[in-house]
């Protein structure tokens, strides 16, 4: 019997010459270059360099706002950039997170410290719940669902007014710590730097671990994965709590720091816009999602001055990126990096 | 007893029944082929085995412990790896890191060691490494150690597929097809590397259209037509079996 | 009949009325998702834009039947622009990546409209009047009767052009097999343009038709877009019979939850439907069924 060689196979193919040998350490220099050590380092340097550029409370607002976002980015960049399960509600566990410090700290007098490890909690018992069902589903049936359950949180967050102030949303009172009240952007610059700091950090030993390994695998090949031993279901819900709790305590943090909460924190927009910030920075890469939520962060501030035509500047731009950069900016650019690198050697 | 044995198994597809009433036993420490024309039914038996199919009737057992129904993941655990013959690997990842997965269940997969990145982690993670490394020599992977697994030509994604498979230690271990699409000398190697791994202790499952292969490999054979048995025996005795001779001259 | 009986007919006139229009709006995603196995999360602007171009050219002094073509000409212009401009161009990228240009696309006609038409709330004219018409005890207004009548027709036009046309037949069976309708010489391209045409056209009669009950607005659009996607999913997606049945379900479940349970909550117990069948039924409805080929 004949044994038939499937198209486009060539054995002739270039084959790859690779510098680095495995089950030996890494030199100083690949040290430097790899995302734990050169990227957290650089990361570091940027935060602790930018208080020098702003000015204003404005723009501490802004780099503040950054940062929150940047949370969700990198707990939503596990879920979708590395596992590949869509999410277009997770505004929805970021503004639960923010309405449950908003709401225990004005309703039941607790402390914000508590609130958000609270919140967090909360949250993350609730996607739990909801996960184990809505995983099973996948592609833009899995979109459906998630859109659902931002929806759905949204609505009841608009219509119980009597705990949640409403359409008008609700004030939180400061924090105070030993006396000392938190307040203003300066203080609150670095309780954001310091949880996003630490968020990238987990994100980074998570993605370069078995279960990383996992979620990536699951994203590749779900069968394979499946039947390598990964418990494919398992390592989905987890991944979706783990970014559900990202949300909300960013949401958290957002409360505390503007004092002040709406339901359109969990409206549809804001989850697409999470989403889109995981995609214009690149999916599976955690320094393109910080890049896409500083950019998309950043868009609409200086949108603002093109009164009336932001929404159809916005919309054209998203538009564009994605038509020119559908994998997102930084893995197009490392790719074009890299083949500049190879036409210059040879 | 039998480390494999099937009972009364069937499947069907809307209105086709893919295998019907079959049985068959699987020695410990044997390579044991299911031949059979294409359509006969034979990945979709691989299906049912390792869990990636429902059956619709009859049982699976393993070790005489009842498996059909049972998750994939848990038959992993239990021992059991395949390779696809509709190649699935994960293209969104390196080749060592396709068969770093399969070495997932060796490892440390606690969430707080993992997001810590404790000792235990980045120990077992490196000797993992160095596991799979070997592994992928083994199957003759060596020029691709950290290449992409989309840059890999298709007879190489064949191996990765192996190396995946072994990287779990499986006490059985199930072949889709590991020859199809390569030439004379990689069948040979691929050849080896299956006699290498069936020496070492571990039952080989192998489904493949290359006779000169199964033949020369096989401690006993099965062959399928249409869902059922055909004929079963030793190569030499499914050589001359008058139905498998007649089977075959039809369909070829 | 016993009031209880008229208070639920009442319910499901009203139902099987926003329901018609889910459903329209749901053939403009199944379409779409159909030729190219994309969710056009534009398709509620669409909408939108047939009811405010028909409101505009109403204001110009035009009559109704000229404004409504009008409007359902500007909406196709839309969307075979779209199409030609955005999707053919990034046909090739990944799930997420095509709904962020899709949601971009909306953005982009939600600032146009707002920019050109102004962010006003508009009523249209009924069809014919607004005597109410009694049925049993039950109001039944002629508009509701406009929507109804139109969706059948519109049913059945896309029912013979999908089975007796030659076109329609190209385009179904390119979403059946791109690679089959390709060797026979079906340009795949020019299907995506037709579906993205007729999507646009199913869209702005939808906005045209509700425009008289709800008023029309610039982000109208948003809500019907959901609704639309979410009935499309409760059908099954791409299955047409799926988006209609899928859409006069979510209409009359909508009204009744809203007119028994709590009107506060007739949005959300939409999605709540959708959850509860998709935990059931993971693929809708009417979904292809089966077991995936490994
Ligand atoms: N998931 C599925 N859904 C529907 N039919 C299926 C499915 N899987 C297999 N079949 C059908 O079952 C029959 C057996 O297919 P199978 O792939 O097991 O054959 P095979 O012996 O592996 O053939 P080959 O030598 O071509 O690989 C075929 O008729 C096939 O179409
Ligand atoms: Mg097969």
């Amino acid at each position: 019997m004949a044994t038939i060689k499937p198209s486009g196979y060539s054995k002739h193919r270039k084959k790859q010459t690779y510098t680095r040998r495995l089950g030996t350490r890494a030199t100083p220099m690949q040290m430097l270059f790899s995302e734990r050590v050169g990227g957290m380092g650089a990361l570091i340097l940027v935060i602790a360099c930018l208080p020098l550029l702003l000015s204003n409370n404005y723009q501490y607002d802004v780099a503040i706002t950054m940062g929150i976002n940047a949370i969700v980015v990198v707990g939503l960049n596990l879920l979708v950039g590395y596992a590949g399960q869509v999410s277009l509600g997770h505004a929805g566990f970021f503004a639960l997170g923010a309405y449950a410090s908003a709401i225990l700290t004005t309703r039941y007098g607790l402390h914000g410290a508590l609130a958000l490890p609270a919140g967090a909690l909360g949250v993350g018992v609730l996607a739990y719940l909801i996960a184990r069902p809505i995983l099973r589903l996948s592609g833009h049936y899995l979109a459906m669902a998630t859109l659902g359950v931002g929806v759905i949180i949204h609505i009841v967050l608009d219509r119980e007014a009597w705990l949640t102030g409403g359409p008008d949303g609700m004030y939180v009172p400061t924090i105070e710590v030993a006396g000392v009240p938190l307040y203003g952007g300066a203080i609150w610059y670095w309780i954001v730097a310091a949880v996003l700091i630490l968020t990238v950090w987990l994100a980074l030993n998570l993605i370069d671990s078995p279960i990383g390994r996992a979620l990536r695998g699951l994203h590749g090949a779900e069968v394979a994965a499946e039947v390598a031993g990964v418990d494919t279901t398992h390592y989905k819900v987890m991944v979706f709590v783990i970014s559900a709790v990202l949300a909300s305590v960013a949401g958290s943090l957002s409360a505390h720091f503007s004092e002040f909460v709406t339901p359109d924190s969990a409206s549809f927009f804001h989850s697409i816009l999470f989403v889109t910030m995981v995609v214009f920075g690149g999916m599976a890469s955690t320094f393109g999602a910080l890049i896409g939520a500083a950019l998309l962060t950043l868009l609409p501030q200086l949108l603002a001055d093109f009164s009336g035509y932001e929404q159809m500047i916005l919309g054209l731009i998203m538009m564009l990126v994605m038509i020119v950069m559908p994998r997102g900016l930084l893995p197009t650019l490392v790719g074009l990096a890299r083949r500049r690198q190879r036409e210059a050697r040879s | 007893m039998s480390l494999l044995r099937v009972e009364g198994l069937g499947i069907h597809f809307g209105g086709v029944q893919a295998i019907e009433d079959l049985d068959f036993t699987i020695e410990a420490g044997t390579i044991h082929s299911i031949i059979g024309p294409n359509g006969a039914g034979k990945t979709t038996l691989f299906n049912l085995i390792t869990g990636v199919y429902r059956p619709s009737a009859g049982t699976i057992l393993l070790d005489d412990t009842p498996i059909a129904g049972r998750k994939p993941h848990d038959l992993a655990r239990m021992g059991l790896s395949r390779t696809f013959q509709n190649l699935r690997i994960m293209m969104n990842m390196s080749a060592l890191d396709n068969v770093m997965v399969g070495r997932h269940l060796h490892l440390n997969r606690n969430l707080l060691a993992c997001l810590l990145r404790l000792p235990p982690v980045t120990r077992g993670d490196r000797a993992a490494r160095k596991l799979c490394t070997e592994l992928m020599d083994l199957v003759g992977l060596s020029a691709y150690r950290d290449a992409d697994a989309g840059s890999l030509p298709y007879g190489a994604l064949k191996r990765l597929e192996i190396a995946r498979a072994l990287a779990a230690e499986p006490r059985l271990l199930l072949l889709d097809e590991p020859a199809a699409g390569l030439n004379a000398q990689e069948t040979r190697e691929i050849d080896e590397v299956i006699v290498k791994v069936a020496r070492s202790g571990v039952t080989v499952v192998l489904v493949e259209h290359d006779m000169k292969l199964v033949m020369g490999l096989s401690d006993h054979i099965l062959v399928l037509d249409h869902g059922r048995t055909l004929a079963e025996g030793t190569p030499e005795a499914v050589r001359n079996n008058p139905a498998v001779v007649a089977a075959y001259l039809g369909t070829v | 009949m016993p009031p209880v009986l008229v208070e639920l007919l009442q319910f499901l006139f009203s139902g099987l009325a926003s329901g018609a229009i889910y459903a329209l709006v749901a053939l403009g995603f199944a379409l779409i998702y159909n030729a190219s196995h994309i969710i056009n999360f534009a398709q509620g602007e669409f909408v939108m834009l047939g009811g405010m171009v028909t409101w505009v050219l109403l204001s110009q002094g035009i009559d109704l039947p000229l404004a409504i073509l009008g409007a359902v000409a500007v909406t196709m212009v839309a969307g075979l622009a779209l199409e030609k401009l955005a999707i053919e161009r990034a046909r090739d990228a990944n799930v997420v990546t095509l709904i962020i240009i899709t949601v971009g696309a909306g953005i982009f006609l939600r600032g146009l409209t707002s920019v050109t038409l102004g962010k006003d709330l508009h009523a249209l004219p009924a069809f014919s009047g607004n005597a109410p018409i009694d049925i049993a005890g039950a109001t039944l207004m002629p508009q509701s009767l406009w929507i109804l009548g139109v969706t059948a027709a519109i049913v059945v036009a896309l029912h013979v052009f999908f089975h007796y046309t030659v076109v329609g037949k190209a385009i179904l069976a390119a979403s059946h097999n791109p690679l089959a309708a390709r060797l026979v010489g079906i340009n795949v391209n020019v299907v995506l343009l037709l579906s993205f045409g007729l999507s646009a056209l199913l869209g702005a009669v939808a906005g045209i038709l509700i425009a008289p009950i709800t008023a029309t607005h610039f982000e109208v659009g948003i809500m019907l877009g959901l609704k639309g996607f979410a009935a499309a999913i409760l059908g099954g997606l791409g299955s047409g019979p799926g988006a209609i049945v899928g859409g006069l379900l979510l209409g009359v479940i909508e009204s009744l939850g809203a007119g028994y349970i709590s009107s506060d909550y007739k949005d959300a117990i939409a999605f709540v439907v959708i959850l509860g069948v998709l935990f059931l039924m993971p693929r809708g409805l009417f979904g292809k069924r089966g077991t995936e080929r490994v």
